[in-house]
């Protein structure tokens, strides 16, 4: 048994039974029994239209849920070991609790050792508390894998204008401008991979399992890897994402820690790769974009602004480690002004994100306090990107979204200068 | 006369002899003393540079040690005091070395008092420092997660969780000196029992139409914002 080995025995014992597989689907579950039968109904459909002569595994790698998730799977998809339906392919499901760190990441590992174990050859991942999914997600997914030889897939949605945040307002425009490549959704959560890629990122080392991306370092993870590595990478257009909310009990700051931390973390080890990166290019779609109906998403804008204040008050020392007393001077200001004139424009929402990365890098405070106090500043910059925002179209937001893009990658080689020097901020 | 002669050089004799018997320590002394002095110089040398190589300074500020020396006057880097304590322990090494060597019974009891007693101070030193450490950590720590949480008193109560860590440092470095081990024991019992006390008591009594008026409030804004929709955010932010 490989060293990296995951699935438990019972799970190699079905390995062995169903031998070889082309299409494995994997849906990393956590009490997701309100959503998981429509999931399971849209992938076994998909595959059904799209790959009916293929042999496909449904892979349900659970977090030990609590909530029926794994009954409703045995329910829809019964004991169904690769029924014909009178063609050469078919499909069966396959339920596993997962082993390691509690997380989507761990669940990815699952699925990944999976796939591999039976050499399939495309892989598309869809989390399990989707409620826009459709039977067109898995050709959307797996399509340009076996059809175009790519090796990774990104999702690209239509989404709310204020969804996303995240992703819109940091991941998508660092990941850009550091490794040239524009994914728009590099943290979607569905993808599609190349039998070799999902091989790849099964084989990675072992203390990669212990770190958050085993938890939602994991969607970062996977794309950077992709790019980085130079494997062929692309977008499909899935239509609009709709899924239930997130556990509350998993705050906003631990999010962000995880997907930000690991993002940084992957700079370390991108480094050499990515100082080189200058410009950045668009990558190949799949599927065209349309308009789609959307479900209203409210925002807070006064409690944002008041969180973003109550960290100017308290941790405005502690920023100016590593922002530098000319960033934290602005942000004091900003505190001070009314909801109508707030506003954190690009350039600084640069500087600091860009700041950070290089403080982590420095360790100029603890690494998790770092991440951990950007929380009031992502309030922050969320709330001026909603106000700035009020009366766009989502043309218009794509154009803010893209500005500030352009933001990141002017900036990038004061990134650069200051990573290579191991600049702290001065006190 | 020949008495009162024999009288005189023979305390002057023994003087002599003693004196010379004592010269060779004392010479042996200063020698020590002397290469104590160089020893020091050279060990502060090599220590400074290897402080600076295991980037100390910048441990020292991460861990947030830095701004509290810099309170208390200290503004050098730390470095460069460490490799100067480095030195001056070393003299004074030398110095017990070379006094020992003179072979004088009480400089030597109270020598071997004074080494009895270094362990404790050493350990005492560090309990401070890990108290310094632990009491930033946390500190901060709870200051961050308290502020995502959008309490208001974040402030306040990472500068109690500082306080309380020191206090409790303190003591045991108090104990650990053997400085009114059970005056203070019983001090640091009285004092922490009766601020816990204190305000249980405050909270239960003393400030209890305020906390009531200010649950009130909160629940009737929390009611209010249910009515206005101000309900929290349904962003997806991933």
């Amino acid at each position: 048994m490989m060293k990296n080995a995951v699935l438990t025995k019972e799970i190699r014992d079905k390995v062995r039974e169903i031998g070889h597989a082309d299409i494995v689907v994997g849906i990393p579950s956590y009490n997701n029994a309100g959503t998981i039968g429509r999931v399971l109904g849209a992938v076994r459909e998909g595959l059904a239209t799209h790959y009916p002569r293929a042999r496909s595994v449904v892979v349900n790698a659970d977090g030990g849920s609590r909530d029926g998730t794994v009954e409703m799977v045995k329910m829809t998809c019964g004991d169904d070991v690769f029924s014909p339906q009178g063609r050469s392919g078919g499909f069966c499901t396959v339920v596993t609790p997962y082993q390691g760190i509690p997380g989507k990441g761990s669940a990815f590992r699952t699925i990944f050792e999976f796939a591999g174990a039976v050499g399939a050859s495309a892989l598309a991942v869809v989390d399990a508390d989707l409620r826009s999914i459709t039977p067109g997600w898995i050709g959307g997914l797996v399509g340009p894998v076996l059809d175009g030889g790519f090796d990774y897939v990104a999702p690209l949605y239509k989404r709310h204008k204020y969804d996303g945040t995240i992703t819109n307002s940091i991941i998508y425009p660092l990941t850009r401008a550091l490794y040239g490549k524009r994914v728009r959704q590099p943290i979607g959560g569905d993808f599609g991979f190349s039998g070799p890629m999902a091989r790849r990122f099964f084989l990675s080392e072992e203390d990669i399992w212990e770190s958050d991306v085993a938890r939602y370092g994991i969607d970062i993870w996977v794309t950077t890897t992709a790019i980085a590595e130079d494997f062929k990478v692309c977008q499909s257009f899935l239509g609009s994402k709709i899924h239930d909310p997130k556990d509350p009990s998993e705050d906003l700051s631990t999010m962000l820690y995880q997907v930000v931390g690991a993002a940084f973390d992957l700079m370390e080890t991108y480094e050499t790769v990515w100082e080189r990166v200058s410009g950045t290019e668009k990558i190949e779609t799949f599927g065209t974009p349309y308009e789609v109906a959307l479900e209203p998403v409210h925002a807070n804008v006064r409690g944002m602004i008041e969180r973003f204040r109550l960290g100017t008050s308290q941790l405005a020392d502690l920023w100016q480690k590593f922002l530098g007393k000319e960033a934290v001077s602005f942000l004091k200001k900003l505190a001070g002004r009314g909801e109508r004139e707030f506003f954190l424009p690009d350039d600084l929402w640069t500087e600091i994100i860009y700041r950070s990365a290089v403080g982590a890098h420095c360790e100029a405070i603890n690494k998790e306090h770092l991440l951990r106090s950007l929380t009031p500043l992502y309030m922050g910059r969320t709330a001026s990107f909603v106000i700035e925002t009020e009366q766009d179209d989502s043309a218009e937001v794509e154009e803010k979204i893209e500005r500030l893009c352009l933001a990141f990658e002017k900036k990038k080689p004061f990134l650069v200068e200051t990573w290579q020097e191991n600049k702290e901020v001065p006190p | 006369m020949n008495g009162v002669g024999t009288g005189m050089v023979e305390p002057s004799g023994v003087f002599y002899r003693m004196v010379m018997a004592f010269l060779p320590n004392l010479f042996v002394a200063l020698l020590l003393f002397v290469a104590g002095l160089i020893l020091a110089k050279l060990l502060g040398f090599i220590f400074l540079r290897v402080f600076r190589v295991l980037k100390v300074d910048r441990f020292w500020n991460r861990a947030g040690i830095r701004e509290v020396l810099a309170r208390g006057g200290v503004k050098r880097p730390i470095s460069v005091e460490l490799s100067r304590l480095v030195s001056w322990l070393t003299i004074l090494i030398f110095i017990v070395i070379a006094l020992s060597a003179l072979h004088i019974p009480f400089i030597e009891t109270v020598l071997a008092r004074t080494f009895l007693y270094l362990p404790n101070v050493f350990a005492a030193i560090l309990i401070l420092l890990a108290g310094v450490l632990l009491g930033n950590f946390f500190s901060r720590a709870i200051l961050i997660a308290l502020v995502n949480s959008g309490i208001r008193e974040a402030g306040l109560i990472a500068r109690i969780t500082r306080v309380a860590i020191l206090v409790f440092a303190v003591t045991m470095a108090l104990e650990q000196l053997d400085i009114g081990k059970i005056s203070v024991l019983i001090a640091f019992a009285i004092i922490f029992g009766g601020a816990v006390l204190a305000f249980a008591l405050a909270f239960g009594f003393a400030v209890q139409p305020y906390v009531k008026a200010y649950l009130e409030k909160r629940m009737e804004e929390a009611g209010r914002q249910e009515g206005d929709g101000e309900k929290g955010d349904r962003i997806d932010h991933l």
